[in-house]
Parts: structure tokens; C-alpha cells; sequence
């Protein structure tokens, strides 16, 4: 490059490239998206998270949650069980067949073939897609997570380390608003040996007035404020609960299909 | 000013240049050949461009020889959410009702008939005045559940009612829902037993 | 080339360079104490349970930012002036203004590193600094950039040297990012939904990897030849480096298991692999400079910029392993990519930059460093430094990540990486020391001579300013 131009136009072709890549395409195909529907099913999905977890994902992104936690769940892969669910007019017959045939952990092709040869011995059969993966056999949740999930979130709090277990799917996972209040208040009450800091300053402790407060903590001894004192929610403690309770994504959609083992709703926890 | 600078360039310092030797030739080729591997690479990992394309499927294709199809499983899935939201409320999740107040489900002979259509216009139109369930005598009122519901969610329902709790008959369709709906609307709810009788098969 | 000249050359840049340094190195240990109360944490998590200012999720993004924003890009820019200064053999253009914009963009490190202690901060990683602070950080880079480019386009020699070009880019990339990355993420209207993340995710890249590799290589393709006595190998091979380093350096960035459609870190990935190659031509140029150079010096700021050199070559290419999808999903949500920004931020970009300021701040001020040998000491307190907190880290990582995320077998290492902290905080002071001793004693002698000139106002008298 002869002169600053040059270099002006350099600098331009390549950081414009990228901007169109990965600033105005992301933005255009992902954020332009509509509400989708659950698999097989009528319901809409995300659907917008209720006010009080609305300020609690504001809590969240206060206090940096998201320096210690992530919420994204990743699939490794995808795999397909072949499930009996009727022996048809032939049972030993198809009761020989199976014996020979391996029903688990088959790619769609083989359980394709499986099914059909089933089908053609008189069995009933169905095929159920299982998404795989170390964070699913972790239990931290039942599929990955996809642009849809987030679509009413902002910030988008994805997290980049996991100094603690993933958030993505708490809300199933852990659907009790008292473990979710005593674990940020007293966080080794409920997980041992965890490294989460205590969250003191999201509670209040008063002294018990004419009768406990309803919102009380129950916590043990060990973590119990003095004789007298009781340790009560502040606003901020609570909408953070409820935000957790809402995080959940453990619905099929079409981009991460799966077959639910119980019947799942979007609808929030109790 | 010069012994004080405890720097290692001789002074004066000239600023720098740069030779002009040419660039190495293998260095263009190794680009080329990481450009091309990276081609291949995207072509089986990038789904081209697909909004729906998430690892670890690789295609649009591929992705859609793995969605489940809309069988038996995914209706009664349809129809249990569906009841345990409308009806589960009064009748139970088990199926069991409430002792004096809303009769069971499960087992009930209104239920297990072999044709539905009976049983459909219970939640289309409502049910009034008495009526024997399993022997028992029932006499609450029940409104019109099932007419807000679609077709497709009103034979959901059904279909998971008389699958479920050792009921065991046909499912329902949407579309012969729809057929008994057309037939139905508007009609006030039924009174009793009697007249539940004289709807036919 | 005449010596007076260049006095003159490198006075001119006296005021703006201490301007921007002395906030620097103050930034430097606000941010490195920052970052050790957040380690603290692990090792003593009761201590800040009842102050919210202190919390981690605050205190680590605060010492970051304090580091990035408050050290790295106001050091940097002091060096692009002086580079420029002295590449365009003509005093700075409009010293002024990078005076009051260095003023401006510490107000707005200040004003932003409060925000995000008491909780407004933006949310998005290394963006975390609220709209009042990042509009007077865009105006302050603005403003030192008018006076770069106008001193840039003042040269005598009209032929561009290799680190024009990476510097003259890397002052045109930083307010494109900044600006879309806060208009996308941080406006009243933010874009929706997880394209957020991706904006955040090219931004950082940009950033940390690709911003602070111009900077610093910049930097290092104008010192190394000149610390060595030789060339620098070669303008045509610098050529390919810069632009293979901007066309593939700036798709980097997408994690592999992001919850975006695959087409975003398949990009990504093939991009981290094409970024091998300006890496291999950096380092290429780096041996065939610095090899068989005359000059041997232990631990001054030659040593300093050849550690640097060699550290950014590792630290891309731990950031390629990080696109490979196999090696990703072990290390991806571990302490290996902390290690790895680090090991950018500190291991290749400070120790680059604090060589260049030892380098040049001698010949600025008119008179030599007021503790040499403090720099030494640095030297090797920042390689210790910087060896305990990376290695401990991206080992720690890739066993936390063999370990299904425990965090309990990651303390023994977190323990080494605070350690690791404490020595470059104790690097840092010395760096302090330095600039704020010259800084006093150049003031002292300003007032001396003020004195004397009002004390003899029949003397003629050169004031030094």
C-alpha cells in the first residue's frame, strides 16, 4: 500500500467483511426471528418471561452472575431408540427378532430399518430421538440450546465460564424457590463444598417482629442469623428466584429435536 | 543525554527499514491449500447458511430426518397437557374425579364406548341433571369445556382419556371431530342421563 | 538526520505521552488489585458476602476492563504518537489534543469502572462500561486519532514503513468495533436475542486478538529492527503478514457449541485454522530480525519485546486450539480461555508496550530512567508473573474440563494464578514508579526554570517545556 488510503482501504475491506458476516447477517437472520412453535404441538415458544423475572434478569446481569455461570447447553450428537410398543399378533416372533436386532443408539437410518423390519414381523414400534452430549449426560438439561431460547432476553446472558454448573435449564431442574432463596444466601446450606460466594446483600436480617415473617429463611445453625434475627428476601432476592425458576428449555423444537420422555410444558413453574 | 538512556541502541538511533526480500513461495500455497480445507470443512460443518441448521447435524436435510413424526405418541402428548390444563382440573390427572362431585374417567362405560361420538358432546355442549357412572350417581353440572378447544386439541383429549388409565379404546380424530362438531354447535347442554342415552353411537 | 530534530521530535510528545502513561500505570494497579480481591474470592468466599460493590461477578469484569481500557489502549495510543512522531520525522501535530483527550478517556475508564461496581453494568463481556463512559472513551480515541493521522500525513518520507500500516489500521478497526458494538448492545434498542451474543463475541475478538496483534506487532516490527541494529525482514513479507492477519484474524471468535446456527462457528473455525499462516510470517520475520542481532541486552526493553513477540505467538495459537471443535469441546467453558485472553493482554501486549515505553520515555523526557534498574526487575517479575497465572490457568482448565467442570480440582490452580497476579502487581509498581519519578522530576525542573525565569527576567532563558 502506497499511502494512508491504502491502508484505509484495507483496514475497510476486511473489518467490512466481517461486520456483514458476523454484525448485519446474525442480526438479520436471528434477530428478525418470530415466535416459533414446540414440536409437534400448537404452543408458541419462548413465551415472555413474567415481570418479576424480568427484574431478575437484571439482577443477574448486575451482580455478573454470568462471570461464574453459563446458560448455554451444548449436543454432541443425536441418536435414536427403537421402542416396542406393541407385539402385534405375533409376539415370539417378534420377540425373536429384537434379540437379534440392536435397538439403542442408532443413527435415524439404522432405526429406519430397524422399524421397519418390526413393522413387517407384526410388531408396534416407535422411534425416539435422544440428543447426546456431556452437558445432557450431566443433567443439565435434555437438548442444546438454540437462538430461539433467548429470543426475549436482553441482556442475552450466555455466560463464558463455568466456575458453576449451567443455568440454561435450572428452572426444571431446580424448581423450588426456597432452595434457589437459601442457596444465594447460604450457598454451602444446600450444595457442599460449593465455591459460589454468599449473596448476603441480597437479604435483609431484622429482628422478629410479633410473628416470623412468612418470607423467612428457614436455614441451619450453622448459617442462621443471631437468636432474635430472621433473614427475609429483599425484592431483588426474589426476582432473581423467579428468574431462575423461568429459565427453563426443555421442550423439543425443530432445530433440536428430541422425544420427550414426560409430556413437558413451556408454561413457568410453580 | 546519550550515556544517561540505559537503552541498547547505538546512537544516534536511525529509525528502522525494511528490507525488500520477497516473499517465500510456500507460504502462498500453504493459504491456498488451508483455504481449501477450510472450504470442505464448511461445506460438511456450516450447514450453509440454514437458520435452523445447529451442530450436530451437518444439512437441512439431515435435520429433518430427524424430527419425530406426528404418530400416537405425539397426540396423547397434545392431549395429556391438554387435559391436565382443561379437565384434569375437576376429573383428576389420575382420572379418578372427586367423591360427590365429578364422576372418574377412568373405566367409566361413557368413556370406553366404541364409538366417541357420545362421549364428544359431553365437553361440546355441556352436561346437566343426573347421571350413573360405574354404578354410582353423579349430579353435578358440567359446562361446555371442549367448545373453546380445536378440533385437533378436543380429539387430543380424547383420544388420551380413552387410552389412559386402563381405558383402551380407539383414538380420536380431528377431522371426525369436527364432523360431530358441526352437528352440535349451538345446542344447549344436556340434561340427564336420558337424554345422554338418545344421542347415538 | 539531524539530532536536534529529533529532540525536538520526541519534546513535542512529552506532555500527551505522560498524559496518557501516568493514567496508564495507574489503571495498571487499580486493575491488577481489582483482580486479585476477585481471586480472593475462591479462596475466601465469606469475606465480601455482605458488600455488593465487591462481589466477583463485579470485581472481575471492573479489573478486566481497568486493565484493557484503562492500561492497554491509552498505552498504546501514547506509543502510536511517538511511532508516528518519529517514522514521520516531524514533531507531533496538535499536542493538545491528545492532552485533553488522554483526561477525557481516564474520566471515562473512572466513570465506567464505578458503574459496573455498583451494578449498571452493561452485561455483554468487555463491554461492560454504560453509555456515559463509553461516548467519552469513542470521543477521547477519536480525538488522539485526528492528531495521529494529521501527524502521519505530515511525513517527510512518503514511503509507508510496515508498522504504519498495522497502527493506521489498528486506529481505523477500534472506533468501528466500539461504535457497533455499543449502538447493537448497549443502546435503548438493542438488537434481539442471541445475535447479542455473536455482536459480543466479534467485538472481544476484535479486539483483544486482532486490535491488540496490530498494536503490538506494529510496535514490535519498529523497535526490533531498530534494538537489533538490522532490517527488518521484509517489507513484502510484513505485507503478507498484515493482511492475512486482517482477512482472517477478524473471523475468529465464535465459541464452538454457541447456541447459534452452525454456519456461525463453522465460520469461525475456519477462520482460527487460515490464522496459522499470518502467524507463521510473523514469526518468519521475527527470527530472520532478531537473529544474529548484535546486541544482547538482559532484561531492558529488547528482552521485553522479544518475550512479547514469542508470548502473542503462543497466545494465537492457543486462540486457533480454541477453534478446533475436538480440543473445544474439552477446554470451552474452562479457565483455558481466561488463560489464553490473559496470556493476549499481559504475556504478549503489556510486556510489548511497557518495552516500548522504557525504550522511547528516556529519549522523551531528555534524561535517562530514574531506577534502571527497576526494569529488569520488571522484567523478570512479569515473565514469573506471567508464567504462574497462564500455565496454572490453561492446565487448570484443561482439567477442569477432563473433570466434568469441578471446580474443586481447579483451586490448587487458582491458588498459582493468584500468585502469579501478586507478582505482576508488584511488576507494576516498578512500571509506576518510573513514569510518575520522571514525570515528578520533569515538572520539578519545569518549576526550577519557571523560578529562574521570573527570578532573572534580564537572563535569557530556553525555557524547557
Amino acid at each position: 500500500m502506497k499511502n494512508g488510503f491504502g491502508v484505509f482501504i484495507a483496514a475497510f475491506i476486511a473489518l467490512g467483511a466481517s461486520w456483514c458476516g458476523f454484525v448485519l447477517a446474525p442480526a438479520v437472520q436471528l434477530s428478525t426471528a418470530k415466535q416459533t412453535t414446540v414440536l409437534n404441538s400448537s404452543d408458541l415458544y419462548p413465551i415472555q418471561r413474567t415481570g418479576d423475572a424480568t427484574l431478575g434478569l437484571q439482577v443477574y446481569r448486575a451482580n455478573g452472575c454470568a462471570a461464574c455461570h453459563t446458560e448455554q447447553i451444548q449436543q454432541d450428537g443425536v441418536v435414536c431408540d427403537v421402542i416396542l410398543t406393541g407385539a402385534g399378533k405375533n409376539p415370539s416372533a417378534v420377540s425373536n427378532l429384537i434379540s437379534t436386532l440392536k435397538l439403542t443408539g442408532l443413527t435415524k437410518e439404522q432405526a429406519d430399518g430397524d422399524s421397519d423390519k418390526i413393522t413387517a414381523a407384526g410388531g408396534k414400534v416407535e422411534i425416539h430421538i435422544v440428543a447426546t452430549g456431556a452437558d445432557i449426560a450431566r443433567g443439565w438439561g435434555v437438548r442444546r440450546s438454540v437462538a430461539a431460547d433467548y429470543l426475549y432476553d436482553s441482556p442475552v446472558q450466555l455466560g463464558g465460564i463455568r466456575v458453576g454448573p449451567d443455568l440454561a435449564d435450572v428452572g426444571t431442574r431446580l424448581s423450588n424457590a426456597n432452595w434457589q432463596l437459601l442457596h444465594l444466601y447460604a450457598p454451602r446450606s444446600v450444595v457442599k463444598n460449593s465455591a459460589m460466594p454468599p449473596f448476603h446483600f441480597l437479604f435483609e436480617s431484622k429482628k422478629i417482629g410479633d410473628v416470623p415473617s412468612p418470607d423467612a429463611l428457614q436455614l441451619p445453625k450453622v448459617f442462621a442469623p443471631p437468636a432474635g434475627y430472621e433473614v427475609v428476601p429483599t425484592d431483588d432476592a426474589k426476582n432473581l428466584a423467579a428468574y431462575l425458576l423461568s429459565l427453563r428449555q426443555d421442550v423439543p423444537l425443530y432445530e433440536a429435536p428430541f422425544t420427550p420422555l414426560q409430556v413437558s410444558t413451556n408454561a413457568p413453574a410453580k | 543525554m546519550s550515556d544517561e538512556i540505559k537503552s541498547c541502541s547505538p546512537t544516534p538511533d536511525a529509525e528502522p527499514t525494511a528490507t525488500r526480500s520477497t516473499v517465500p513461495m510456500w507460504i502462498f500455497s500453504l493459504t491456498l491449500v488451508l483455504i481449501f480445507l477450510g472450504a470442505v470443512y464448511f461445506d460438511h460443518h456450516g450447514g450453509w447458511f440454514d437458520a435452523k441448521v445447529y451442530g450436530p447435524y451437518s444439512s437441512a436435510e439431515e435435520l429433518d430426518s430427524y424430527q419425530p413424526k406426528s404418530g400416537a405418541a405425539a397426540l396423547l402428548a397434545q392431549g395429556r397437557k391438554t387435559y391436565e390444563t382443561v379437565c384434569g382440573i375437576c376429573h383428576g390427572t389420575d382420572g379418578l374425579g372427586k367423591p360427590g362431585q365429578f364422576p372418574p374417567l377412568a373405566g367409566s362405560e361413557w368413556v370406553n364406548e366404541k364409538d366417541f361420538k357420545r362421549l364428544a358432546q359431553i365437553p361440546l355442549d355441556g352436561l346437566n341433571g343426573t347421571v350413573h357412572v360405574k354404578g354410582q350417581e353423579w349430579n353435578a353440572s358440567m359446562a361446555a369445556m371442549g367448545a373453546a378447544l380445536s378440533d385437533a386439541d378436543l380429539a387430543a383429549v380424547l383420544t388420551y382419556i380413552r387410552s389412559s388409565w386402563g381405558n383402551n379404546v380407539s383414538a380420536v380424530t380431528a377431522d371426525d371431530l369436527k364432523a360431530v362438531r358441526a352437528g352440535v354447535a349451538g345446542k344447549p347442554a344436556i340434561n340427564g342421563e336420558q337424554q345422554l342415552k338418545t344421542i347415538p353411537e | 538526520m539531524n539530532e536536534i530534530s529529533q529532540q525536538k521530535i520526541d519534546a513535542s510528545c512529552r506532555v500527551p505521552l505522560l498524559a496518557l502513561f501516568g493514567g496508564a500505570a495507574l489503571w495498571l494497579i487499580v486493575g491488577l488489585v481489582l483482580a486479585i480481591v476477585a481471586s480472593l474470592t475462591f479462596h475466601m468466599p465469606e469475606k465480601f458476602a455482605n458488600c455488593p460493590l465487591l462481589t466477583y461477578g463485579r470485581v472481575q469484569p471492573a479489573a478486566n476492563d481497568a486493565i484493557l481500557y484503562g492500561f492497554a489502549i491509552p498505552a498504546a495510543l501514547g506509543v502510536m504518537l511517538w511511532i508516528f512522531a518519529r517514522l514521520s520525522q516531524g514533531e507531533l501535530v496538535l499536542p493538545i489534543v491528545p492532552i485533553v483527550a488522554a483526561n477525557i478517556w481516564h474520566l471515562g475508564v473512572l466513570v465506567g469502572l464505578v458503574a459496573i461496581l455498583i451494578g449498571d453494568s452493561i452485561g455483554s463481556q468487555w463491554l461492560e462500561f454504560p453509555r456515559g463512559s463509553s461516548v467519552l472513551l469513542f470521543a477521547a480515541f477519536l480525538l488522539i486519532a485526528i492528531s495521529a493521522v494529521a501527524t502521519f500525513g505530515a511525513r517527510r518520507e512518503r514511503e509507508l514503513y510496515p508498522s504504519h500500516w498495522f497502527l493506521l489500521a489498528a486506529l481505523f478497526w477500534f472506533p468501528w468495533i466500539y461504535s457497533t458494538a455499543n449502538l447493537f448492545l448497549a443502546s435503548s434498542h438493542p438488537v434481539r436475542g442471541v445475535a447479542q451474543a455473536v455482536i459480543g463475541w466479534w467485538f472481544a475478538n476484535n479486539l483483544i486478538f486482532v486490535w491488540l496483534a496490530l498494536v503490538g506487532i506494529g510496535t514490535a516490527f519498529y523497535f526490533l529492527p531498530k534494538l537489533a541494529g538490522k532490517s527488518l525482514h521484509s517489507h513484502y513479507l510484513a505485507l503478507f503478514a498484515f493482511w492475512t492477519l486482517i482477512l482472517f484474524g477478524t473471523w475468529c471468535g465464535i465459541p464452538q457449541g454457541a447456541p447459534v446456527p452452525a454456519w456461525l462457528p463453522g465460520l469461525s473455525s475456519v477462520a482460527s485454522a487460515l490464522t496459522i499462516i499470518p502467524l507463521i510470517a510473523i514469526a518468519v520475520i521475527f527470527v530472520k530480525t532478531v537473529c544474529g542481532a548484535n546486541t544482547d541486552c538482559k532484561g531492558g526493553p529488547f528482552c521485553y519485546i522479544k518475550f512479547g513477540t514469542v508470548t502473542f505467538l503462543l497466545s494465537s495459537l492457543m486462540l486457533i486450539s480454541l477453534g478446533c471443535p475436538h480440543f473445544s469441546k474439552i477446554v470451552e467453558f474452562t479457565w483455558f480461555v481466561p488463560a489464553q485472553t490473559q496470556l493476549q493482554i499481559f504475556g504478549f501486549f503489556a510486556i510489548v508496550i511497557c518495552g516500548a515505553i522504557y525504550e522511547l520515555l528516556p529519549r522523551v523526557m531528555g534524561f535517562g530512567l530514574p531506577f534502571p534498574k527497576f526494569v529488569r526487575v520488571q522484567h523478570w517479575l512479569f515473565m514469573l508473573g506471567i508464567i504462574l497465572l497462564v500455565v496454572s490457568l490453561a492446565v487448570g482448565g484443561i482439567e477442569q474440563g477432563l473433570k466434568n467442570y469441578s471446580l474443586e480440582s481447579s483451586l490448587p490452580f487458582l491458588r498459582v494464578s493468584t500468585t502469579g497476579l501478586l507478582f505482576l502487581l508488584l511488576g507494576s509498581f516498578l512500571f509506576a514508579a518510573n513514569i510518575f519519578a520522571m514525570t515528578f522530576k520533569w515538572k520539578l525542573a519545569l518549576i526550577k526554570s519557571v523560578i529562574a525565569a521570573v527570578k532573572a527576567p534580564m537572563e535569557t532563558s530556553e525555557v524547557k517545556s
